[in-house]
């Protein structure tokens, strides 16, 4: 399952809300403002606290609202 | 009133006596999630990092009063955006900083130390200028502050012995710090 790390008021982590919708691509959010373990989760992952990060696998990630590599990353 | 008077939330809603931080040099500073570019967090958690087991702390408080406004972002180029999460020091409830509504410890740590003006040499400077202007000519006025990333320098007694603007880096106050530890 693809998942977004993210935050409600955060408007890169909606439109990549959006942009996966569109592609027809399942995924869960994880709140990092609501919910500290999934805060942990992500800056363990990428090392930083900056969001929306995508990730499918818990290892390749992408940070940030960028298509390209969104798409490259989950072969879109 | 000093500044071991005032009772505040932790972001986890536990009230918080100022009190407790008694002989601790203390960094007060308003944050904000943003959008774009923040280097102040990092830097701040830097400095957490470096001076913490010298004993500093770090309060963070959050506010909205400044969203949507922000100067000097390009958010086109960066895009993320960070929440108050992942720093390690401590963050408290989102309240009003500036005007009527201000947390009575912000009142007082803004008439503790005024407002001297901004660095200019600062990137942000001139930009964040024009966007007060703009859109906030009134936060211009008098002490309050003026925007996210106000910091104010605590003592080990409790004396509120700096103020330093938006337009000043954590990292370029090290030695500030370090001169009170």
């Amino acid at each position: 399952m693809v998942k977004i790390y993210g935050f409600e008021s955060c408007g890169w982590c909606a439109k990549c809300k959006a942009y996966l919708q569109s592609k027809g691509v399942e995924y869960e959010f994880h709140d990092i403002e609501l919910n500290p373990e999934d805060a942990e989760a992500c800056e363990k992952l990428t090392g930083d606290t900056a969001v929306p990060v995508i990730t499918a696998d818990d290892k390749n990630y992408v940070l940030g609202f960028d298509k390209a590599k969104i798409d490259e990353l989950l072969g879109l | 009133m000093g500044i071991y008077d005032f009772t505040v939330k932790t972001n986890r809603g536990v009230e918080k006596n100022l009190g407790d931080y008694k002989g601790k040099v203390l960094l007060i500073v308003n944050t904000a999630s943003k959008c774009g570019f923040t280097p102040q967090f990092k830097e701040l958690q830097e400095l957490y990092d470096k001076y913490k087991d010298k004993g500093l702390e770090i309060l963070g408080f959050p506010c909205n009063q400044f969203a949507g406004q922000e100067p000097g972002t390009n958010e086109e180029v960066q895009s993320f955006c960070r929440v108050n999460y992942g720093v390690k020091f401590q963050i408290f409830e989102k309240g009003d900083v500036r005007g009527e509504t201000a947390q009575p410890l912000f009142k007082y740590l803004t008439a503790q130390k005024k407002f001297e003006g901004f660095d200019e040499s600062h990137p942000i400077a001139n930009p964040l200028m024009d966007a007060l202007k703009k859109n906030f000519p009134e936060y211009l006025e008098g002490d309050g502050i003026k925007w996210n990333f106000t910091k104010f320098l605590v003592d080990r007694e409790g004396n509120v012995v700096a103020r330093f603007e938006p337009t000043t880096t954590p990292a370029s106050i090290a030695g500030d710090i370090e001169s009170l530890l």
